[in-house]
């Protein structure tokens, strides 16, 4: 008769997480139990609440690591700690454009045009749901960077991804193609799924545990490069690049920005970024740290393709959030560089990157959603023409960030990609480094080509108007903004955090 | 804190000054822009008054750690050739603005953004030539490209949108390279050992030849597109014909120095070996330059595009120069830059005084200028002789240097180079023949003379000008210590005389 | 070698009065002529204390410098601002001075009727400032200072009047040529720097004897080059006739007494260079015998009485480049003739301008005629220049131009027998255009309107100079040649070895009647020639009339050869310039554009193709991997 041990959970460093749960179950009993003219502050407070308790929480516990916090399924240490701290960050961000709850279908369960979806319209109704599933997706986020099992990743990516689909959906506006982005979501994310899921099983049966340490000790212990290593590497990644948006498994992505309401693009562009890089690095460099051999040259091949090929492809489009989508792809390729280099500074250099990339998107999804006429949001950048004489701030803020996504010194984007450059020189892989500077020019041209179009050009005689912006989207926007200076003027900032939180417990 | 720290903040200081300042009150911006100025040509002054001539290596140095993680410093220093681009520099702004005092009129944002970015600009102007931290350089480097990107772009006439935006984007991409190559240097440095971006440090290292080949690659690339050397000089002269007077004064009269700045200051110290590899290619490059630049300019209708491309031919002179790796021929090139600051600033202000009375750039609107409008005529005359170099102006001091320089060690190249004296007559005689002389052109007839604020502007250029041709001294004896040091360091020494007595 | 602290003085007078003139502009309208003037006469009693100083000093003494400051000094390449008087640039000072101040005079009537008169002035002076440089720099750079300076001075003079377009060409011509020629006179310096490690006419010397055949030969060859330019000696001489677009005094003054003889100066102060370099030598003898006959055969051709002078100045210059590349006791005469030649043209031109003054500036001779009655002193002060460069003997240009013959002649060998007969034959075609000249201006009967053309003689201020300039044509020669004054005096510096001239191949009084008798024959031809002159030009005229009125297609050649191949380079890079060095930019960003166009293909919004991109990705990594670790 064995006796079965009961698990230890070392609650206060699983805090954060449960704190954010239980926000977000706290969230669903408002939706079932509160009369829905006070729902959508109360859901907000206790969104921003949950977030911010978990971050004071996480503070406490910055100095602690551990590999037992929840059996051996999660391992707490300084770069899940960090991760966990911007993914917060971001989200409380992000939680505060989410707050103008204009962007969001009056009733998501209506068929776009029905007689319902008009009369919901007309009673005004909101659709609060929004903020729970944002915090379900923020707890996944959380569990994703520190998970170190398989299945834990799994759950953890699922968790986050679930409720990502259908608030990609939720649009108010042009609904029926927020619903078809959703789906598409939802569909090809569940297709990666599978392959990770898979990988997972292919791990397994090499190395007899599904425990990333255990997959490592089989690693190194095995120089042997077994079909099931290597297989399972390769689904593995599938899982993680679709996430984070890598080519060939990158083309959901302008659909799903274009089409997701532009608050939820910009919190799903920072934050699932800061998750699938979280727990791609770690994955990589625990677990197949010492198969690098197998997975390096073909991850560099994608880096090098995704940052090339988002560049590229990013040139010929007239919509800015699909601009900004193939924008964050090749983002995703600079992030896969730091990846490849595979040492510290790489590790702490792609923390930054994540800190810098993080505001600078959310920001600018931020101004996007100030861009409207009397059908919405305006999306279509040759409308945008001129916005620098009508509202000079808006544009100049845009601009801004622009100017950080491309790299330019004196941001925040330029020290980020400095950083990862040179973690990649430094490991000895100085192709990618070339490939990367290409890129990064041909994403300047069409960094430029907005910033030109917006101040440059006449502005053309329809009437796309700046809306005045909400209290909380002007405080988020001007985060960012100040976020950006700042990291870029003096990023010790942060990076001294990034050097002492950037190691992984093995 | 160093004095150069002060003449980095001052211009910042006026900046805020202005931003608080209404829209409206275009008179008080101007004044502020231009007192502020005029008070950092003071102060530059009163730094090359205290500096110690005749000695090598920074002056007024101050270093103090800015980014900890990558052990960059904001660290500043000015050794001779820092000190003269210094110079240039600040005297420069304060003719620029006086000159062009109604030139932000008319723009597509307020005077008040106009004078913000000047100031700005000329912060990181100042920074550039001041850096002694690789890291510091560059990101000046980088950044001051926007403020001109604004000036050209909205200030601008004609193409100026897509003018700006090739000059933006060629030095972006130049700049790139280089940030390749500064971190391979760094990551280098480190496994060396310290990383570091001290220019002194850096310039330690022992680089194996092939690196040391990629890397000079870098940063020489990204200083032959901003200098501009043939055949990366194609953003140019849009860039000139569409920015104001004032702007590319600043911009090929002091930003474009930066390029050949960085070749003495990084190119070749940091990677000498490489540096002897290229030097061949590189000559042969500023030979064409000089020459293609100066026929082309012969071929120009605007009369802005034929100052750029006069100054492509002037910067061949410059890089002839410093990879001629004699000190005549370093010194010159130093001293050449700062003349061809002078010159092009006379060219550029006088042209711009011409194009804004006639209301075109084109030469041949213009014509039989000398009688109606003598001073400005004259003005024009004499920043065209400078241009080609008439002794008794300084410039042909540093012409002669650079090519008596170039002779002693590549014969063939100096001969080629002094064909360029010809063309220079050609091209300059031939834009004063169509614009000044001849019968007076219809529409001419009642174009205004300089006023007193623009003779002002223009006097103290054509005196430096003058002074210098006839007593070069003082700055030769600022330059030739330092790019005496620079040689030892490249390993390079002055040829022997051939005939012994 | 003494030093002194006031040559200074020279220049910076009459540079410091130009600049005022120039600065203050129209205030200075009323004075500004007398001033000038007055600023020239000042350097010349200057120049005349300084010469009688040098008198009275003997040997080595006589020479005397002044040294400035140190103007440019990067490592070894050291160059003092510092001037240098010695025997020989005393001679170009006086000559500077003295016709300058005559012309200032002379040009105080000659230019009363401009409104720009005061501007004329100024330049004239810069022209004084410059040129006295070019002759007191004590190095080939301060040299090169007053040498473009003069060429300054003569492009702002040429295009005096350049509100009327040729004029102004021919300004600009000038310059451009003269820039070859510094093309010329740089690549020498720098040859200088190279081998002896300094550039300083001293150091240079003392260098010379230790250099190699081959670099004294190219330094002589650049140096020559310089020489054309200046002195519009073939292949560079093309540029002079145009020149005559200035003002007449101008003319006299720059385009024939002094600044066109700078390079017979260069060659001469060069002679350490040149007596070490037969090659050299060869080249200088080369275009001076070209040029001397050249300039006649133009001469002979003439109707436009400046241009006529204007030929034979290149001509009789031919003549002092000639006898410069004789050795060391060619110089002597070179300078000789030089001084003489500066006296006899100066006043021809001055008489030229006279004459143009008198008919509301006509210069063609066809529609002279007769003018002696008319301008009487005119008449005689040109006769005297006329028999002076016909060399007549006592007349000045007889002592020097036989010198010149002769010692061409005793070169020795075929050189010496080609020279001479050169030179010989120079001297009848001179005597016949100078006849034809003076015929067709001043004899014969008036071919101008007796109602239009108002003929008068000139006021005092401006025959008097003449009369001087006239004077000295007569007497200088015999001064120069009595005792070999002129020879003694120089020798120091050109010759200081004291080297005699080759073999006599003939006695000079041979020469001398040989000569003399070319000379009659030109007379004689012209005089039957041209006892009857058409008003129009004779259409009927041999093909080799045809050429020497286009100055031997000189400029047809230039057009061709150098002119428009220019300017179809120019076009032609104009156009490459954007086509493939500016296209190759634009050709990456058109690509870049059109492979993006293309990715947007694949993006079509179909799920399932998205998914089958994911799958055929998933294939190419499991692929790669599997590869890798093979």
């Amino acid at each position: 008769m064995s006796t079965l041990a009961t698990p230890i959970l070392n609650y206060a460093l699983l805090a954060p997480i449960l704190i954010v749960l239980g926000g977000a179950l706290l969230g669903v009993i408002v939706e079932a139990f509160v009369g829905k003219v006070y729902r959508a502050p109360i859901q907000l407070a206790i969104a921003l609440a949950s977030v911010g308790i978990a971050f004071i929480q996480l503070w406490r516990i910055r100095g602690e690591s551990s590999t037992s916090a929840a059996i051996a399924s999660v391992s707490v240490d300084g770069a899940g700690i960090f991760m966990q701290g911007t993914i917060l960050v971001l989200a409380f961000i992000g939680l505060l454009f989410i707050a103008d709850t204009d962007n969001f279908t009056a009733q998501a369960s209506a068929i776009p045009g029905s007689a319902e979806e008009g009369a919901s319209i007309a009673a005004g109704r909101q659709q609060t749901e929004i903020f729970p599933l944002t915090l379900f997706a923020i707890s996944g986020m959380m569990l994703f960077p520190i998970a170190t099992d398989l299945i834990t990743l799994f759950v953890a990516l699922e968790v986050l991804s679930l409720p990502l689909y259908l608030m990609a959906g939720l649009s108010r506006r042009r609904r029926l193609l927020s619903q078809e982005a959703a789906l598409k979501y939802f569909l090809l994310g569940a297709f990666s799924s599978a392959f990770f899921l898979m990988g997972a099983a292919f791990l397994y049966g090499y190395s007899g545990s599904l425990n990333l340490n255990d997959i490592a000790t089989a690693v190194s212990g095995s120089g042997d490069n077994s079909i099931f290593l290597l297989i399972g590497i390769a689904f593995l990644s599938v899982g993680l690049l679709f996430k984070v948006g890598a080519a060939p498994f990158h083309q959901w992505t302008p659909d799903v920005y274009q089409g997701a309401p532009t608050p939820i693009t910009g919190f799903m562009a920072a934050c699932t970024k800061v998750a699938a890089f979280g727990a791609t690095l770690r994955i990589f460099y625990v677990g197949l740290d010492a198969a690098q051999w197998s997975w390096r040259p073909v991850i560099t091949a994608i880096a090098m393709l995704t940052m090339i090929g988002g560049a590229i492809a990013a040139m010929a489009q007239r919509d800015i959030k699909r601009t900004l989508a193939y924008s964050s792809i090749t983002h995703a390729g600079f992030l896969l560089v730091g990846v490849v280099a595979l040492n510290k500074s790489g590790l702490s250099a792609s923390l930054f990157y994540l800190v810098a990339y993080g505001f600078a998107t959310l920001g600018a999804f931020g101004v996007i959603t100030l861009v409207r006429d009397s059908a919405g949001e305006v999306t279509d950048l040759n409308r945008w023409v001129g916005l620098g004489k009508r509202s000079p701030v808006v544009a100049t803020a845009f601009s801004f960030f622009l100017l950080s996504f491309g790299g330019v010194p004196l941001t925040a984007g330029f020290i980020g990609k400095f950083s990862i450059f040179s973690a990649a020189y430094e490991s000895g892989n100085i192709a990618i480094v070339v490939v990367g500077v290409l890129a990064s020019a041909i994403a300047l041209f069409f960094y430029l080509r907005v910033v030109l179009m917006l101040f440059f050009a006449e502005p053309k005689d329809d009437v796309v108007t700046v809306v005045i912006p909400s209290f909380f989207t002007r405080i988020a926007i001007t985060v960012c903004f100040v976020m950006t200076v700042v990291l870029g003027v003096y990023p010790s900032l942060v990076l001294n955090m990034t050097e002492t939180f950037g190691t992984f417990l093995r | 804190m160093s004095i150069l720290t002060v003449l980095e903040l001052l211009p910042l200081l006026g900046t805020l000054v202005i931003a608080f300042l209404p829209k409206s009150a275009n008179r008080t911006i101007k004044q502020v822009a231009f007192v502020v100025s005029l008070v950092v040509a003071a102060l530059s002054g009163l730094m090359a008054y205290r500096f110690r001539s005749g000695t090598p290596g920074f002056q007024f140095v101050e270093s103090r750690p800015w980014i900890a993680a990558f052990h960059i410093n904001y660290a500043v220093g000015a050794d001779g050739i820092a000190l003269v681009l210094i110079l240039l520099t600040t005297i420069l702004v304060p003719i620029v603005i006086l000159a062009g005092w109604n030139e932000a009129e008319g723009g597509r944002w307020s005077v008040k953004t106009y004078y913000m970015l000047m100031l700005v600009l000329e912060t990181m102007m100042i920074g550039v030539f001041a850096a002694t931290d690789v890291f510091l350089f560059y990101v000046i480097f980088e950044a001051m490209l926007v403020p001109v990107y604004f000036l050209i772009g909205g200030y601008g006439r004609g193409e100026r949108a897509a003018a700006a935006l090739k000059f933006l984007l060629y030095s972006l991409f130049g700049g790139l390279l280089m940030l390749a190559a500064l971190i391979g240097t760094y990551i280098i440095s480190t496994n060396q050992g310290g990383g570091t971006f001290d220019i002194t440090k850096l310039s330690m290292l022992q680089i194996d030849k092939p690196t040391q080949n990629f890397l000079f690659l870098g940063f020489f690339i990204a200083f032959a597109i901003k200098a501009p050397l043939w055949p990366f000089h194609t953003w140019l002269p849009g860039a000139a014909k569409s920015a104001t007077g004032g702007t590319s004064v600043l911009l090929l009269g002091v930003l474009d120095k930066v390029g050949t700045y960085g070749m003495i200051r990084f190119c070749m110290t940091l990677f000498p070996d490489a540096t002897k590899t290229f030097t061949p290619v590189i000559i042969v490059l500023a030979i064409i330059s000089i020459l293609y630049g100066a026929i082309l300019a012969i071929g120009q209708k605007d009369i802005n595009s034929l100052i750029a491309f006069t100054s492509i031919s002037h910067f061949g002179f410059i890089t002839l120069g410093i990879f001629a790796m004699t000190s005549q021929g370093l010194s010159g090139a130093t001293f050449y830059m700062v003349n061809h600051g002078f010159s092009t600033a006379a060219l550029f202000l006088t042209a711009a005084w011409m194009v804004k009375r006639r209301g075109s750039s084109q030469i041949d609107d213009f014509g039989g200028l000398q009688r109606v409008t003598p001073v400005l005529a004259w003005s024009f005359f004499i920043a065209g002789l400078s241009a080609l170099a008439l002794p008794g102006l300084s410039s042909f001091v540093s012409e002669f240097l650079v090519l008596v320089g170039t002779f002693t060690r590549y014969p063939v190249a100096a001969i080629f180079g002094t064909l360029g004296i010809v063309l220079a007559a050609l091209y300059v005689l031939l834009a004063v023949q169509r614009s000044l002389h001849g019968e007076t052109k219809p529409g001419n007839e009642n174009i205004k003379d300089l006023n007193l604020r623009e003779k002002v502007a223009i006097a103290p250029v054509i005196a430096v000008l003058v002074f210098l041709g006839f007593y070069p001294k003082p700055v030769l004896n600022v330059i030739n210590p330092t790019s005496t040091a620079v040689m030892q360091h490249a390993g390079a020494s002055d040829p022997a005389v051939k005939a012994g007595k | 070698m003494t030093t002194t602290t006031h040559l200074v003085y020279l220049i910076a007078l009459p540079l410091f009065s130009a600049a005022l003139l120039l600065v203050l502009g129209r205030l200075a309208d009323k004075w500004g002529h007398l001033l000038a003037t007055l600023v020239s006469a000042g350097t010349f009693a200057i120049a005349a204390s300084e010469f009688f100083a040098m008198r009275s000093r003997s040997g080595a003494a006589r020479a005397t410098t002044q040294k400035l400051f140190d103007w440019i000094s990067v490592g070894s390449f050291k160059v003092d601002a510092a001037l240098l008087l010695d025997q020989l640039s005393i001679c170009f000072v006086l000559l500077i001075t003295g016709v300058g101040t005559l012309i200032h005079i002379y040009s105080i009537a000659y230019m009363s009727h401009d409104r720009d008169r005061r501007r004329f002035f100024a330049y004239l002076n810069l022209f004084i400032a410059a040129m006295l440089l070019l002759v007191l720099g004590n190095s080939y750079l301060n040299l090169y200072v007053g040498w473009e300076g003069v060429g300054l001075a003569s492009y702002l003079l040429i295009g005096f009047w350049n509100q009327k377009p040729a004029y102004a060409t021919a300004a600009k011509k000038a310059f451009v040529a003269n820039r070859v020629g510094d093309v010329g006179l740089s690549l020498a310096i720098m040859i200088a720097f190279a081998q002896f490690g300094t550039v300083s006419f001293a150091g240079v010397a003392a260098g010379a004897p230790h250099a190699s055949s081959a670099a004294l030969a190219a330094m002589g060859a650049m140096l020559l080059l310089a020489a054309a330019g200046k002195s519009a000696q073939f292949p560079l001489q093309s540029w002079l006739g145009d020149a005559m677009a200035g003002p007449t005094p101008v003319s006299a003054l720059i385009h024939a007494a002094t600044m066109v003889t700078a390079g017979v100066y260069l060659i001469t102060r060069s002679n350490f260079i040149f007596d070490a370099s037969s090659t050299a030598r060869l080249l200088v003898v080369i275009v001076g015998a070209i040029t001397l006959l050249f300039g006649a055969i133009i001469g002979t051709a003439k109707d436009d009485i400046k241009k006529a002078l204007a030929a034979s100045t290149m001509s009789q210059i031919g003549y002092m480049i000639l006898a410069t590349g004789l050795g060391p006791i060619g110089y002597a005469f070179a300078i000789m003739h030089l001084l003489t030649h500066g006296f006899f043209k100066a006043g021809m031109f001055l008489g030229a301008g006279s004459v143009m003054h008198g008919m509301n500036d006509e210069v063609n001779m066809r529609r002279f005629g007769g003018l002696n009655r008319f301008l009487p002193i005119t008449a005689i002060t040109f006769g005297f220049g006329y028999l002076a460069i016909i060399g007549v003997p006592p007349f000045a240009g007889f002592y020097s131009k036989d010198k010149i013959i002769e010692t061409a002649f005793n070169a020795g060998g075929t050189k010496g027998y080609i020279l001479g007969i050169c030179a010989l034959l120079g001297a009848g075609l001179t005597a016949f255009y100078m006849t034809r000249l003076i015929v067709m201006t001043f004899w014969g009967a008036p071919r101008w309107s007796k109602d239009e053309q108002h003929p008068h003689e000139s006021p005092a201020l401006m025959w008097v100079p003449m009369a001087i300039l006239a004077v000295g044509s007569v007497a200088s020669g015999f001064l120069f040649t009595s005792g070999n004054s002129m020879v003694h005096w120089l020798s120091p510096v050109v010759n200081p070895t004291g080297a005699e001239s080759g073999a006599e191949l003939m006695k000079p009084i041979v020469v001398s009647l040989l000569a003399l008798a070319v000379v009659g024959v030109g007379v004689a031809y012209a005089l039957v020639k041209y006892r009857t002159v058409p008003v129009e030009a004779p259409e009927k005229v041999t093909v080799f009339t045809r050429i020497a009125r286009r100055d031997l297609m000189q400029d047809a050649f230039n057009e061709a050869v150098l002119m428009r191949p220019g300017q179809k380079l120019t076009a032609g890079l104009v156009w490459a310039d954007y086509s493939f060095v500016d296209g190759l930019v634009r050709a990456v960003g058109f690509t870049l554009g059109t492979t993006s166009q293309g990715v947007r293909k694949i993006q079509n919004g179909y799920a399932r193709t998205y998914a089958l991109v994911m799958l055929v990705g998933v294939l190419a990594l499991v692929a790669t991997i599997w590869m890798v670790t093979l």
